[in-house]
């Protein structure tokens, strides 16, 4: 945690020195006060003396306007530093997390990722600002006192030792007893909100099968379990305010009465000892909050253990400065040359040994069951993930021997899911080709199926689209988003899983707006629908990572029984008959 | 730095306040004997000082009159301090102690009643409602209202009574110290909530782009592909940068404004300090004030600006606290469920026939959704519901079930109404397998016996079978004794649907009821739950939310749904011909050519 504080902070280092001294000067001026008390007393009240009771008076106020100003001043540092290292701490974090691939974002999460950025640096911007406060001030404080005590009274530091050490014990003793049935409540909270909420998402489920009074009476002991913690944490946490007074009116007591012991061979003494047991509850005080501070950081480097965690990483795909065209092919081209592909540390491939090859103007489609690999397979072209053996060509260069713009310039990219940005249609559509012109923009919306339903809405291309997409349906958001892949005019289009979303119709109109582009490019499609895929030039039928067929439509259908389960499993029987009927008669033409 | 939250008002005061108090009757006793303890504790430390002040007076004035300290009158007032401590230590562990006694128990209470509420509700409470708010009273509002119950209570009591006593206690040392030291207070207050409010400002500007920041971040996480795929990292990062520089701008400001309160409330303390001293060595000098006086009076001074500025917080705590008791006890006093018929009719022995009576219903009653529906379904028929996506076709499922209940018209299973019948009972008649696949954290035994609790191993075994997920259970490390966590990850989407079939299977009801819609399973696992719901259904009166051509073709009457409604009744090939809704539907859905 104290790296990532020091590397953050750097930039802040002469105003993080100048809060160091602002501190100190408001901890000097609130020092001083009690020795002035005591001169008062020893000097002025003592002897008699009005004009040297008002001149320190006068003194007294000019220290204490001296120290809310430097409060202030460090207020308005101590703000701005610890702000401002959230800043750039949350800059770096987001840039970086940006490069990671996806297999890299699936390690950690996206919603890690979020709470990392969000709440994680926050915490720490809260953990600075304390430390930048209170951390200092408190030792400045303690040691200001101790030494001003000293000068005081030598002979009765030992007081505050004593005070210190019994606060100290107190409160090790308290936090000890109530520490470990502190995990054990915030486990017992979590339950019960599990419990909570399984009672309300299984509803239905509960009602219908009148497990009413099951689900109460499961409730009924986490609560009483519950309730049981509480009440025992609360036996240990009410000792302690108590403990803490009577230490300080216990130190209160022993100054006075020492210090009255004292005065016998000196009067002086009973001036010092008003001050000194001033100085006593400071150093208390400080040492009280310092314990506070200390609990919450082992907190505090949890969020900063996960922040680093990601600062550390090094993003497994690197690219290069510039691409190496040298075998670059004239025609967009696609190849897959015996790529296998494992995620680390997993016992077994994802995809095995993938070989084809794709030539402008076709369209290859993979289909398969969930888990099959077909999705993988075509993430490694944008280097979403890199291949762990074989090579991948686009154009003749290995995906890995091109600048990253390069690539995705040639290829677009539409997800399994719709996924939009907030902002207009038009950004969204303009979001990877830049500005476009209306006509090519209308081209793109006519193509995708999307120029019907963004003519009806309120604004045409300059609605607004909420974040996420949620207020256009899933079916409009897919649309857009294919809308937004061939506003790049892409030479290979990768659709993931892109139709599951859209209805058949839709489907089928889509294909065919697309027919006229193809000839130009690669199309690569993942599908679940073979209704998607039956035309197409190449199908690769994968299972387990393995590609298990590969070939037209007619030719899987004789030679490959997994793919015919699949056509049957989505295909009425007759209609299954009579696609076997034509793949049989195919074959005999050929 | 905690944020600080925008004091929050209960829409009615008095009437929160009262339930509040009244949920509290039972607990009055040890809630009264906490303030005393809270009142003699503080009393005790209020002493604390002048007494303190009287060694040093005694001190003082025995040395001016023989050079020497008399100890003996000193000890007895020590003696008498020391007791007063331990008393007074105590009396505030006890009040402590009581206060989170009660505090425990009170939400405990709360927790169990909320839940029991949970069971007595209608559905249609939870359709209306978002469970994110309800859980948020679970956790939040009950905590929030016990720790209130905990620590405001007594600390408004016993600040109040520092204030009063200390006053007491100053006055009674001298009157014109004390009114410089009043005097401050009101000027304090008064700065302090200028700065409050600048920060409250900030603070609220601070949670709206804190709100804009994270929007960002979650939006660029969750869609790096396209970002990465059109190269669009750099505007991504300027936007972010943009935003994020705009949380710095709002959010050291709030930071600032928060930070300086406490300086300010300490140079008047301060400032009360100095001239206390001031005023105090004028008079000490005149010799109208004992300089142990002096000495407890500037204790006084120091102890005196913590208690207002909690005093001064009470009134806001409290608005707060009642706010959140306002949300816990309006879901508490909501209306519940009709209760069952005194006399309830029940089947002996069921056939499975089901008709409905000229059915109308209407969740809003400006919409009617079902409108005279009237249809007789003879026992072991399968009824495919059909439509597009928010047709509506669970509000026949939530009518069966009695989830709601028909506005008009009624419903009979073998000739009896079910609104004659207990809602348990009708329920028992069905099984239900939804899309939602809920299962419960616990074992997978525990989750295939939740239908019918008496269910025997073999029992279980047995519906497993049936649902053909028997295998799969057994290649479990643990088998039947296998834990299911929450949100189930350890069992995919696909065994999930299996279990919740086995569990039907299990309970062996005379009726079902399923939606076949399953979502992220593949060719072969969406073959298996395709068998096992054919066997669900076999033999048994069946209501199918239907997806599957093969289901709709076989069914013995479809019920065809459009925007809420039932909009044509039939067989497959009757409502083909018919060429309305049903046909069109069924050549956008199914038809490849």
């Amino acid at each position: 945690m104290l790296k990532i504080f020091l590397h953050y902070l750097k930039p802040y280092f002469w105003q993080a020195v100048l809060l160091v001294v602002l501190i100190g000067a408001q901890a000097f001026a609130t020092i001083e006060l009690p020795t002035l008390m005591a001169e008062i007393v020893e000097n002025g009240i003592e002897k008699n003396n009005m004009d040297f009771v008002f001149a320190t008076s006068a003194k007294m106020l000019a220290f204490t306007l001296f120290g809310s100003v430097c409060a202030v001043a460090s207020g308005l540092l101590s703000a701005r530093i610890g702000t401002a290292f959230s800043r750039d701490l949350r800059l770096d974090l987001f840039e970086k997390i940006l490069t990671f691939s996806t297999d890299e974002i699936d390690k950690f999460s996206t919603a890690s990722l979020i709470t990392r950025t969000t709440n994680d640096v926050s915490h720490l911007q809260e953990t600075a600002m304390m430390c930048l406060s209170m951390l200092l001030r408190a030792p400045l404080m303690c040691v200001g006192a101790v030494v001003a005590a000293i000068r005081l009274a030598p002979n009765m530091t030992w007081i505050i030792v004593l005070g210190v050490v019994a606060i100290l014990v107190g409160v090790a003793v308290v936090l000890g007893l109530a520490l470990p049935k502190f995990k054990l409540f915030q486990k017992m909270i979590d339950k019960i909100t599990l419990l909570t909420r399984e009672n309300l998402t299984g509803l239905r489920v509960i009602r219908a099968f009148n497990n009413e009074k099951v689900e109460e009476r499961k409730f009924d002991s986490g609560n009483r379990e519950l309730l049981h913690l509480d009440v025992s944490i609360g036996r240990i946490f009410s000792v302690e305010s108590p403990l803490i007074s009577l230490v300080m009116n216990g130190i209160c007591l022993l100054c006075i009465w020492i210090g009255v012991s004292l005065a016998e061979a000196d009067a002086s003494y009973i001036a010092t000892m008003m001050a000194f047991m001033q100085y006593a509850m400071h150093v208390i005080m400080s040492v009280l909050i310092l314990t506070v501070v200390l609990v919450m950081i082992p907190r505090a480097s949890v969020s900063a253990g996960r922040v680093n965690e990601i600062l550390r990483h090094t993003p497994k795909i690197k690219w290069k400065k510039e691409t190496n065209r040298e075998d670059e092919t004239k025609t967009p081209e696609v190849e897959f040359k015996n790529v296998s592909f494992c995620y680390p540390n997993a016992p077994e491939n994802i995809l095995t040994d993938i070989s084809f090859r794709a030539r402008v103007g076709e369209t290859v489609a993979f289909v398969g069951s969930t888990g099959s690999g077909k999705s993988t397979l075509v993430n490694l072209i944008p280097r979403f993930f890199d291949a762990t053996a074989g090579e991948i060509l686009v154009d003749g260069i290995n995906v890995k021997d091109y600048k990253k713009e390069d690539l995705m310039q040639k290829i677009g990219y539409v997800a399994q899911k719709g996924v939009l940005f907030s902002g207009t249609v038009r950004s969204n559509i303009e979001f990877g080709s830049g500005a476009l012109e209306k006509s090519a923009l209308d081209k793109v919306a006519n193509l995708s199926q999307s120029a019907e339903f963004i003519e009806k809405l309120p604004k045409g291309f300059a609605s607004p689209i909420a974040q996420g997409g949620t207020n256009v349906s899933g079916g409009q958001k897919q649309r857009l988003s294919i809308a937004r892949a061939l506003a790049k005019n892409p030479e290979i289009l990768i659709f993931d899983d892109s139709f599951s979303a859209l209805d058949m119709k839709t489907d089928k109109k889509l294909r065919k707006a697309l027919e006229p582009e193809k000839p130009k490019i690669i199309t690569l499609v993942v599908a679940q629908r073979i209704s998607t895929v039956k035309d197409a030039d190449q199908i690769l039928v994968l299972e387990n990572g393995k590609v298990v067929g590969h070939g037209k439509h007619y030719h899987l259908l004789k030679t490959s029984k997994v793919y015919r389960e699949i056509v049957a499993s989505q295909f009425s029987e007759k209609e299954f008959e009579s696609e076997l009927k034509i793949a049989e008669k195919e074959g005999s033409h050929a | 730095m905690p944020e600080m939250k925008k004091i929050a008002k209960p829409k009615n005061f008095k009437k929160t306040l009262k339930i509040v108090l009244i949920s509290l009757k039972k607990w009055r006793v040890l809630l009264i004997l906490s303030l005393i303890f809270a009142v003699i504790s503080v009393v005790l430390s209020v002493a604390m000082p002048k007494l303190l002040g009287e060694i040093t007076t005694e001190a003082v004035a025995s040395l001016g009159a023989t050079g020497k300290i008399d100890f003996e009158p000193l000890s007895k007032i020590a003696l008498a301090l020391i007791i007063l401590y331990i008393i007074s230590a105590v009396f505030a562990y006890f009040e402590n102690y009581i206060c989170t006694l009660v505090a425990a128990r009170y939400s405990a209470e709360l927790r169990r009643r909320l839940i029991e509420k949970i069971a007595r509700l209608p559905i249609s409470y939870f359709d209306t409602h978002k469970h994110g708010d309800l859980l948020s009273i679970m956790s939040n509002d009950i905590d929030a209202l016990a720790s209130s119950l905990r620590d405001n209570l007594t600390t408004s009591i016993s600040s109040l009574t520092t204030v009063v006593g200390i006053l007491i206690m100053m006055i009674s040392i001298s009157l014109p110290m004390s009114l410089i030291s009043v005097a401050i207070v009101p000027v304090s207050l008064f700065f302090v909530g200028k700065i409050a409010k600048k920060a409250q400002d900030y603070f609220v500007k601070q949670r709206k782009t804190l709100g804009a920041l994270n929007s960002e971040i979650e939006e660029d996480y969750s869609g790096q592909l396209i970002i990465k795929s059109n190269s669009y990292e750099p505007t991504a990062t300027a936007n972010f940068s943009k935003v994020n520089n705009e949380y710095y701008e709002t959010a050291w400001k709030a930071q600032f404004f928060s930070s300086i309160a406490f300086p300010i409330t300490h140079l008047f303390t301060n400032f009360g300090y100095a001239a206390t001293c001031l005023l105090g060595g004028y008079l000490a000098i005149r010799g109208e004030l004992r300089l142990g006086d002096f000495q407890a009076f500037i204790q006084y001074v120091n102890q005196f600006n913590r208690p207002i500025n909690e005093v001064a917080q009470i009134f806001p705590a409290i608005q707060q606290t009642l706010a959140a008791a306002e949300r816990v006890f309006d879901f508490l006093n909501a209306p519940e469920e009709e209760p069952d018929p005194a006399q309830p009719k029940a089947l002996k022995s069921v056939k499975g026939e089901v008709e409905f009576h000229d059915v109308s219903f209407s969740y809003d009653p400006e919409k009617p959704i079902i409108k005279h529906f009237s249809a007789k379904i003879p026992a072991g028929s399968n009824v495919a519901i059909v439509g597009p996506t928010g047709a509506g076709k669970t509000t026949i499922i939530n009518l069966l079930m009695r989830f709601y209940d028909p506005t008009e018209g009624y419903i009979t299973i073998d000739g009896v109404p079910t609104r004659e019948m207990k809602r348990g009972d009708v329920r028992d008649l069905f099984g239900m397998v939804l899309q939602d696949t809920w299962l419960f954290s616990g074992s997978v035994e525990d989750n295939l016996r939740y239908g019918k609790t008496s269910a025997t191993l073999p029992e279980i075994r047995a519906g497993a079978a049936a649902a053909s997920i028997d295998h799969i259970i057994e290649s479990f490390p643990a088998g039947y004794k296998t834990e299911i966590s929450e949100d189930s990850d350890n069992v995919s989407a696909g065994e999930k649907q299996l279990l919740t079939i086995a569990r039907v299977m299990v309970a062996n009801p005379p009726m079902i009821i399923l939606d076949e819609a399953t979502s992220n399973v593949d060719t072969r696992t969406e073959r298996q739950i395709q068998t096992a719901f054919e066997k669900l259904t076999h033999g048994r009166t069946s209501f199918v939310i239907a997806h599957r051509l093969s289901t709709i073709r076989n069914s013995d009457l479809i019920l065809v749904m459009k925007d809420g409604n039932i909009v044509e009744q039939g067989r497959h090939d009757d409502l083909l011909k018919k060429n309305g809704f049903y046909a069109e539907l069924y050549n956008s859905q199914f038809a490849e050519e």
